[in-house]
């Protein structure tokens, strides 16, 4: 969720410096995933995770945590409208999954334009601003928390209905899609049409235009689970889904309807309050959660005071009582994820500062057994690499086999089916690579578990020029005894090891091969090389023949032979033959200085 | 020409692997494995994650076709239910303490941080008084060993519907903070739903990704390498 910084401040005067803000955010209470400077405001992107959603997706909730974890004061900032005149208002709540509806009926309102101070608090969320009316609503949303909708009340025919629609029932919504619904789905409606996908989307038969001169403004609390499904089945995902899936506290249904309804009248001063309706039907309890501090302390692995504990519910502003470590708190009605014990010690310690938390190592003073699977996969593996053969991982998704992904991001839709196909693949692509690699013969494994319709088993397989072998892990290991594993410290804590990306354009491959007096040795030759070859050579150059002719033979004169491969590659371009050409001449030019050395 | 070209080179995802498991087992934890095609009981009901949950958005979920039972799991975290539902159903009790590096999907674009496979490292260890300190002693020695002495670790607050409380973990490595993964305290209803006594016993868990671990380690730029079967990757 976009946060200003400028708005959130109107609830918590002391707020400390926006940079200084994004700490207190990431080791307090949640991810910041962005920062903005704007003008005159600071923008942080939140990431409010599922279990905070039902109150961190406000200003309110936001500023209240603030000002507890920084023990400053939250300013409450509340707006006294007058009374309501009667109303005539019917509201009928016939489904269980609303659990509480309030609506009021506003005359003589007029669309307008919003206020400055409104639209550049919703620009600086990055919402467009549309009308006075609407942008109201968002406001008092990302306010509160509370989702709320508006009806033009001159198109509401009768009693608003909410309950689950009939099968086959069809509504249009505001963005003009045409949704066929079934009984899973709960509609807000009067008696003749349906005007809302309850907690979704609004309808199009009672929509807000130029033109509205009455409302109903609807705030209400809605079953999470129910909402979720709806979304999920008509795909589609709103602001007030977002919310209402995460449930929240109907307690703040009142508070929202009173905010929202002081910005219509601040707007419209002609306009004329009706009473509220509120139908309340499933009350939220209090929450009382008891806790011991010793626990907590057992559970963190530091020692949590009563006093410590006294400072934070009071920062809070939580009721409680406590007889020595025993604690029994009322959960403010807005935290419903605080249930448990194990809930109070990740609030204590996050609260405090998890860098509070001691690094300790625990005693281990039981027994270990081995994993058969793994010592086998540790085993296989060592076995093809002493037998020369260089592991690989290829894909696990294919684009054919026996079990197929739902919905997947990428083409390849099946699971493998075996190994063999991919090291196939993989066995191509590094022959082409052999002069890069300075390998005169390809031979790679992989272990790796393959799909079938019976179910999942972990293969090896193994290709070298001759043989593609694939075998189960067990047939593999046959004549495997349960050797432990091998040491594997000196292979361990290379901390230096950089790894060294390669160019994606073609190399070219040549080959110099000279004759040298075989009192000439090898390094001699490819210290010429070497030096002359440029930044374009990108391996050592690799000694792949060596032959002497002795003195004695006929025709021998006692030089020896020795060919080198050179592999050349630039980083930023392909490569021409020509430029090539140049180095080779080099080479040769400087080998031939040597004069008892000949180029073959 | 030299020694190395004797015997073949190993994928650098195993090198991590082995040295991971390699400093675990020194301490005293055991290796765990468990099946990649999981049923939705083990990757997300036994985790404490419900259906029609937000939380279930919270990966993204390679589902099977034909089998609405099947998932290919989201995380190892389907290992610590297995390992416990197994010690349980044989009489077994904690202490224990698992390892468990696997690989694991998620059905999200591929970048260069990204991959729709990719490698965790489960970690597990319950006791009677397994505590939130352990689990920093744990990860900063394992990561101190991992990447050298001078990382430095700390814990950010998050949410995961199996760990309560719940951290993001980083580490200081060559003077720059990067994010490395989560872990938490074991929720208690994740101990109940493997029939351990959760007034009893306590403890944590850990599932930070190995591809990332790698990449840190050996300074690559992008991890998309690592499934191309392209043995130029085997560096070390």
């Amino acid at each position: 969720m976009l946060i200003s910084y400028k708005w959130l401040k109107s609830y918590v005067p002391d707020l400390p410096e926006p940079d200084k803000l994004v700490d207190v955010f990431t080791f307090h209470l949640c991810e910041v995933e962005g920062v903005e400077k704007k003008e005159d405001d600071t923008i942080f992107d939140l990431n409010i995770l599922p279990d905070r959603a039902h109150d961190l997706l406000s200003y309110r909730g936001i500023a209240k945590d603030l000002a507890g974890i920084l023990n400053i004061e939250y300013k409450n900032i509340e707006y006294k409208i007058r009374a309501g005149e009667a109303t005539k208002l019917s509201i009928k709540v016939e489904s269980k999954n609303c659990r509480r509806y309030m609506a009021r009926i506003i005359r003589k309102i007029k669309i307008l334009p919003s206020p400055d101070w409104m639209k550049n608090y919703l620009l600086s969320m990055n919402q467009r601003s549309i009308n006075n009316l609407v942008d109201a609503t968002n406001i008092v949303m990302f306010d509160r928390g509370n989702p709320i909708h508006v009806f033009d009340l001159d198109k509401v025919e009768g009693s608003i209905i909410i309950r689950q629609a009939k099968e086959g029932e069809k509504m249009t919504t505001l963005d003009n899609k045409e949704v066929k619904l079934s009984p899973l789905n709960m509609v807000i409606a009067d008696e003749k049409n349906i005007l809302a996908l309850a907690g979704i989307k609004g309808g199009k038969v009672a929509e807000v235009t130029e033109d509205t001169k009455n409302i109903i403004i609807e705030v209400a609390n809605f079953d999470p689970t129910n909402i979720r499904k709806t979304s999920k089945e008509i795909n589609i995902y709103t602001d007030a889904v977002k919310r209402f899936e995460n449930d929240l506290s109907p307690e703040i249904v009142s508070v929202s309807m009173n905010d929202m309804s002081a910005l219509v009248l601040e707007m419209c001063k002609d306009a004329t309050l009706e009473e509220v309706v509120d139908i309340y039907t499933k009350k939220q309890e209090k929450n009382k959660l008891s806790f011991n501090i010793k626990r907590i302390s057992k559970r963190l692995g530091l020692d949590i005071s009563v006093a410590t504990v006294e400072d934070i519910l009071k920062r809070y502003g939580v009721l409680y009582k406590n007889t020595d470590d025993d604690f029994e708190i009322v959960v403010e009605d807005m935290r419903i994820d605080l249930k448990t014990e194990e809930d109070m010690s990740e609030e204590i310690i996050r609260i405090l500062g998890y860098e509070k938390l001691k690094e300790e190592l625990p005693k281990i003073n039981w027994n270990s057994k081995t994993n058969e699977v793994y010592s086998k996969i540790f085993w296989a593996r060592n076995k093809l690499l002493n037998d020369e053969y260089s592991e690989v991982m290829t894909y696990s998704f294919r684009d054919k086999g026996e079990v197929e992904v739902l919905a997947s991001a990428s083409d390849k839709k099946f699971l493998r089916t075996n190994l063999s196909d991919g090291l196939k693949e993989s066995f191509k692509l590094n022959q082409l690579n052999m002069p890069l690699l300075g390998m005169s013969e390809i031979k790679i494994f992989e272990i790796g578990t393959v799909f079938k319709k019976n179910g999942e088993k972990i293969h090896v397989a193994y290709v070298d020029k001759k043989n593609v072998v694939e075998v189960s892990l067990d047939e593999f290991c046959k004549s495997y005894q349960g050797e432990p594993l091998v040491d594997l410290s000196a292979k361990s804590y290379q901390l230096k090891a950089n790894f060294k990306p390669w160019s994606i354009y073609p190399f070219i491959s040549r080959d110099v091969a000279v004759w040298v007096p075989n009192v000439v040795e090898s390094y001699q030759v490819y210290k010429v090389i070497k030096e002359n070859a440029g930044d374009l050579l990108v391996r050592d150059p690799y000694l792949f023949d060596s032959f002497t002719k002795p003195a004695s033979t006929a025709g021998g004169d006692g030089k020896t032979s020795y060919a080198f491969r050179l592999v050349f590659q630039s980083y930023d371009r392909t490569l021409k033959d020509e430029e090539v050409n140049e180095i080779i001449a080099k080479i040769s030019y400087k080998i031939s200085k040597n004069s008892s050395w000949e180029i073959r | 020409m030299n020694q190395e070209t004797k015997k073949g080179k190993e994928h650098p995802l195993s090198v991590v692997i082995n040295e991971a498991v390699k400093i675990f087992t020194d301490l005293g934890f055991e290796v765990a494995t468990g099946p990649e095609l999981e049923d939705i009981w083990h990757n997300f009901d036994a985790l404490n994650i419900p259906k029609d949950h937000p939380a279930r958005d919270m990966q993204d979920t390679f589902y099977i076709k034909g089998e609405k039972d099947k998932v290919l799991r989201t995380h190892t975290s389907n290992v610590q239910i297995r390992y416990m539902e197994n010690l349980v159903k044989s009489g077994g009790k904690p202490p224990f303490a698992i390892i468990a590096p696997g690989k694991c999907f998620r059905n999200e674009a591929t970048d260069a941080t990204h991959e729709m496979q990719f490698y965790q490292i489960e970690g597990l260890m319950i006791g009677e008084d397994i505590n939130m300190s352990h689990l920093k002693g744990v990860l900063s020695y394992f990561y101190k060993k991992m990447l050298g002495k001078d990382v430095d670790l700390r814990f950010r607050p998050s949410f995961f519907p199996f760990t309560e409380p719940s951290i993001e973990f980083d580490l200081k490595f060559n003077g720059k903070w990067l994010e490395i993964g989560g872990a938490g305290m074991v929720h208690p209803n994740v101990l109940k739903n493997c029939g351990i006594d959760s007034d009893k016993y306590q403890g944590f868990a850990f599932g930070p990704g190995l591809e990332r671990l790698m990449v840190i380690k050996y300074g690559m730029p992008d991890i998309r390498p690592a499934y191309q079967g392209d043995l130029r990757f085997n560096q070390f």
